[in-house]
């Protein structure tokens, strides 16, 4: 128990680290703008209690608000992932269903079912957070396109992060 | 009240989401006054203390630059004392001027943390209310327009940059002196959008474009990039397309602009409207 906690705390501190420092300078045209932390959201235990999931999704948010000056923007997209995880779950789960006390992993349901489950959260998370952004319908089909790439960024760079702790 | 614990039980998922999203949108809706919140500001200090930090780093690698950059504005402000110097000598201008008075302060500042990549970009700069800046001053960088002061902390203050979509200016043409509103379109930060300009008025690829100073915000006269492009739209009006002159993807020393007759300004305006 506290092994996980510390295991995720660490995880936690590294990803925002990483998004702070390194994926919020990316600035490669307007359009791609890569959040990995919501892996974080995603690797969280399957068992997980969904009041649990949905606080910690709101304090990861809150984290990045702070850190990009954007009040509410990454907490409201990231509530609404945490929110809409169990679901996601429950519609892509394995024939025998989920096996007690593990964590969604690559190396567990393999690369197809990560692929799916990743890319849905992100584009929920994604969408939320973008449309949030520019709070306007004005450009709907532009900020779509933003909502793309970058989704395509952030799902590559969750799954060779995916790939590499698989290797470990 | 069974079956209301019931009910709270089922759907304590919705309920807690919906209280959290709850709170995101009051901080959405409250957004500006979001900088001015105390719990924020502490917060903020402490992360700004980090940003200053990786800031220096960063710096330090473009030392040459900007060393290149400043010698050549002491270059241009000599030359600019020059022109004064004699402008004083010369047998007009040798009354000694009560009535004049300077109309604006100058100070510098560095940026300690930008964005150019989202649609709402601000930077922080590493003087606040302490060394006198103030909500709503200008910031040019070298000799164009850079942002607006939107925040200020003790040591620090944020400031809305052109490249956020609530961003407006009024800015001119500088060849004939039309005016007409500029602002941000999303896309990419090298260039903005000056529209209201009527279509009966020439416009050249290449022409000035510089603040009007009727915002008693930025004085007259700064320079904000040159026309790219232009195209008549709908009715009346052209939209100009206009390349930046500030590059804001090496943003370090910017000049605050602080207005001093500002409120004397605004208060006779006010009566008239």
């Amino acid at each position: 128990m506290i092994n996980s906690i510390l295991r995720f705390g660490l995880i936690f501190i590294l990803l925002i680290l990483l998004q702070i420092l390194l994926f919020n300078n990316i600035q490669f045209s307007g359009y791609v703008n890569p959040y990995v932390y919501v892996m974080f959201i995603l690797l969280l235990p399957i068992e997980i209690p969904s009041w649990l999931l949905l606080l910690l999704s709101f304090t990861t948010g809150l984290i990045m608000d702070f850190f990009s000056g954007s009040p509410g923007m990454h907490s409201s997209a990231t509530v609404l992932a945490g929110f809409v995880r169990p679901y996601v779950l429950r519609v892509i789960s394995p024939r025998d269903g989920y096996e007690p006390g593990s964590d969604p992993s690559m190396l567990t349901y393999g690369f197809i079912w990560f692929l799916t489950y990743t890319l849905l959260i992100v584009l929920v998370h994604h969408t939320a957070l973008f449309y949030l952004e520019v709070f306007r319908f004005a450009d709907f089909f532009r900020t779509m396109l933003r909502v793309l790439l970058s989704s395509l960024f952030s799902i590559t760079f969750i799954l060779l992060f995916e790939y590499y702790r698989r290797r470990k | 009240m069974k079956n209301l614990l019931n009910f709270l039980a089922r759907y304590n998922n919705l309920i807690i989401f919906l209280i959290l999203e709850g709170i995101t949108v009051y901080l959405l809706a409250t957004g500006n006054n979001y900088h001015n919140t105390r719990v924020v500001n502490g917060i903020r200090g402490l992360i700004n203390g980090i940003e200053e930090r990786i800031n220096i780093t960063r710096t330090y690698l473009s030392l040459r630059e900007i060393n290149e950059n400043l010698a050549a504005e002491n270059v241009a402000l000599r030359n600019s004392i020059g022109r004064l110097v004699k402008k004083e000598n010369s047998l007009f201008f040798s009354v000694s001027d009560s009535i004049y008075r300077q109309q604006y302060l100058y100070t510098s500042a560095e940026v300690i943390n930008n964005s150019i990549n989202r649609q709402k970009n601000f930077f922080t700069l590493n003087k606040g209310y302490l060394q006198g800046v103030r909500v709503d001053m200008a910031v040019t960088s070298g000799n164009g327009v850079a942002g607006v002061i939107v925040g200020c902390f003790e040591n620090y203050s944020v400031a809305m940059s052109i490249l956020n979509l609530d961003f407006k200016l009024s800015a001119r043409i500088k060849s004939n002196g039309y005016f007409g509103s500029l602002s941000w379109d999303g896309r990419d930060y090298c260039h903005a959008i000056l529209s209201e300009i009527p279509q009966h008025v020439s416009v050249n690829m290449g022409d000035t474009i510089e603040t009007t100073g009727y915002s008693a915000i930025f004085p007259e006269g700064v320079m904000v990039g040159t026309v790219s492009d232009f195209e008549k739209i709908g009715g009346d009006f052209y939209k100009i397309t206009i390349s930046l002159i500030t590059d804001f993807k090496k943003l370090h020393f910017v000049d605050i602009i602080g207005n001093m007759k500002k409120t004397e300004q605004l208060e006779l305006e006010k009566l008239f409207q």
